[in-house]
């Protein structure tokens, strides 16, 4: 008889349940890591690479199922394959029933694409992925070059660790009951924000325009203005935003969804997701639409949502939710709609979203082989996504409009301060 | 590398105009030279023709139906039948096609809504009986045999189906009803149904009991 191998499973963590309820054509909850090599990619060693790197990360092997109250990760015993990009950027990945994995690695001449379904990772785990995955392929393929010495590269956390649910083991989300949640005095009262309208593209595509600037360029700018690189790219796509609007909407207040790496403030080597957001505006109706005035503004939230206390609050509040009976016992499909209509809900108070997972470090003598990384995702509203590899920074504009008046102020903004910028669009 | 010198920065790739403001760039298009940094993706025209085809088609023989009627009357109503018969059929269509990734849950799927409109038809059409005398029971039979054959045909593995046996299996036992409550004329297929419903039950939980427990813990968690 053969023998019996129990079925390994496991749970969604809080921050992922949201992604398959909410995902669909119009917003695919899929981002992309790319990585431009300076020549043109092997398509062999990255396979190769690909299956060393699955080794390190056996949650990758995920596949997403749907059970009576939740969605659950079945591990799989599917290889990734290596492809020639073909589909358009941030395709579909996860699909009802569909027994495939969560993401797929491609290349396109000197890129190495890696896009991952936002439930199995957030752009810091992913992050690690793509290094192992960059840092085995460049081995591999100057093998040559590192015949006396390969350099070091440690993996950062053992592999359970890696899989680990980080909000599970930091809040517990018990002590505060959903009624009271309610009804809570300091709950912000949602006010009407400003959303970009314009004319979708066809089949729902994204489109991707990245600039590539220097580092040091960038960053000499935010530091004139006493800022972080954050802040200042926030503020100007705040500012951006706010100029080309139509002007019955001038008073509506711009809001920005940033995300929030947890593991910055808790101790967690997870791979899997562990983020949470924080709403950065700015009220145009009220105060100037100077850009000065604005990343005053811009600079005075993040200082004041970034804290571990409000963020402690709010997760709990997050975990309490999940773990409440009531909200556990309800059926999936049930699950499914109040899900989909709670980020409707939750969307109406945000603008457009800024994610940076800042500077990629691999090891020096990677340098030239590598050109730059780029970070950019899905979107249903303007999406602006920051990384950083050596002195080259890239700032992704997603967008599913086909107008590109924001994202053109936005670059002229940085190219009229002198800085010079690459764009690379994929539409 | 192209310049768009209203924007004041640099394109890469073959692009014609500026991908930002949208003006023309002076470069020798084509003749740069430059690598294309995105593959063109062809847009993906012929999606769904066939389903077109078909919802076309059902409105024309519809209204063809009701055309006929209102012409040549008869005694009875058959245009409502066609609209109960078309309804009936892209119910169960829909159903394949939503669940066509999955083909253990669609077979159980497929049962269930074809004992459900088994029984509206026949109550629709007088109740004399024969969806449960015959049609259900069949159903819940042929149902493990066909997710018995799938599931060796195509090699599925025991987490994949061995729910759905469950399933079938209880449901199968569903006829002891109609025979305790005396809904039925013919006893046959729900005889049978029944009996083979338990030893089939009984095989699966026997063999099978620990997939059964670790397949439910997994699907039913909270």
């Amino acid at each position: 008889m053969r023998q019996r191998k129990s079925v390994e499973w496991t749970r969604l963590d809080n921050a992922s349940k949201i992604f398959p309820a909410t995902c669909g054509n119009k917003d695919t909850k899929v981002f992309r890591l790319a990585c431009e090599l300076y020549e043109a990619v092997d398509a062999e060693i990255l396979q190769e690479a690909l299956n060393i790197t699955m080794d390190y990360f056996p949650f990758y092997k995920s596949i997403l199922r749907k059970g009576v109250f939740w969605y659950y990760f079945q591990t799989s015993d599917l290889h990734p394959v290596v492809e020639r990009e073909s589909d358009p950027v941030c395709a579909p990945i996860y699909l009802d029933d569909r027994k495939n994995l969560l993401f797929r690695v491609s290349y396109y001449h000197s890129r190495i694409n890696v896009e991952i379904f936002h439930a199995l990772s957030d752009g810091t785990g992913a992050l690690w992925f793509m290094k192992t995955l960059v840092y085995h392929y460049i081995r591999l393929r100057h093998k040559e070059a590192f015949a006396d010495q390969i350099p070091e590269f440690k993996p950062n956390a053992s592999i359970s660790e890696k899989m680990d649910d980080s909000f599970g083991r930091y809040f517990e989300g018990r002590d505060l009951d959903i009624l009271k949640l309610m009804d809570n005095p300091n709950k912000v009262k949602l006010v009407r924000t400003y959303h970009v309208r314009g004319t979708r593209l066809d089949e729902n595509r994204v489109k991707v325009i990245e600039g590539s600037m220097s580092v040091k360029a960038a960053l000499g700018l935010a530091h004139k203005y006493n800022v972080t690189l954050t802040v200042f790219i926030a503020a100007l796509f705040i500012y951006a935003l706010h100029k080309e609007r139509p002007v019955r909407t001038k008073n509506d207040p711009v809001v920005l969804s940033v995300p929030i790496n947890l593991r910055n403030f808790f101790e967690s080597e997870t791979t899997r997701n562990f983020f949470s957001t924080m709403n950065i505006g700015y009220a145009f109706g009220q105060e100037s639409s100077d850009f000065q005035d604005v990343i005053q503004g811009v600079s005075g939230d993040f200082q004041k949502e970034l804290t571990a206390e409000s963020l402690n609050q709010r997760l709990n509040q997050l975990m309490s939710i999940e773990k409440n009976l009531l909200t556990r016992i309800i059926p999936l499909p049930f699950k499914d709609y109040s899900l989909r209509f709670a980020s409707k809900i939750a969307d109406r108070g945000i603008t457009a979203a800024v994610t940076n997972i800042g500077q990629i470090l691999l090891p020096e003598e990677f340098k030239r082989y590598i050109r730059q990384f780029s970070l950019c995702s899905s979107a249903r509203m303007p999406h602006i996504s920051i990384c950083s590899y050596n002195d080259r920074l890239s700032v992704s504009f997603s967008s599913p409009f086909q107008e590109t008046e924001i994202q053109r102020t936005f670059f002229e903004f940085l190219s009229e301060k002198g800085i010079d910028i690459e764009i690379t669009s994929n539409l | 590398m192209q310049y768009c010198s209203h924007c004041q920065v640099r394109i890469r790739g073959n692009k014609k105009d500026c991908p930002l403001c949208g003006n023309i760039l002076p470069g020798d298009n084509g003749a740069c030279g430059q690598q294309e940094i995105y593959p063109v993706v062809p847009p993906f025209y012929e999606r769904h023709l066939a389903l077109r085809i078909m919802i076309f088609v059902s409105v024309v023989a519809l209204v063809v139906s009701f055309m006929v009627y209102a012409l040549f009357p008869s005694t009875i109503n058959w245009p409502v039948f066609a609209l109960f018969g078309l309804i009936s059929m892209w119910l169960s269509l829909i159903i394949v096609i939503k669940k066509r990734h999955h083909i253990t849950k669609n077979i159980m799927w497929q049962v269930t809504i074809l004992s459900f409109l088994s029984v509206v038809w026949d109550w629709g059409t007088g109740w004399r009986g024969w969806s449960l005398d015959f049609v259900v029971p069949i159903l819940f039979v042929s149902a493990m045999f066909v997710l018995y054959v799938t599931a060796k045909i195509m090699k599925l593995r025991a987490r994949d189906y061995i729910t759905y046996f469950l399933l079938d299996g209880l449901l199968g036992i569903i006829p002891v009803i109609f025979l305790l409550f005396d809904w039925i004329h013919v006893l046959y297929p729900s005889v049978i149904s029944v009996a083979i419903s338990i030893i089939f039950l009984s095989a699966i939980l026997i063999f099978q009991g620990e997939n059964i427990k670790a397949e439910l813990a997994k699907r039913m968690h909270i």
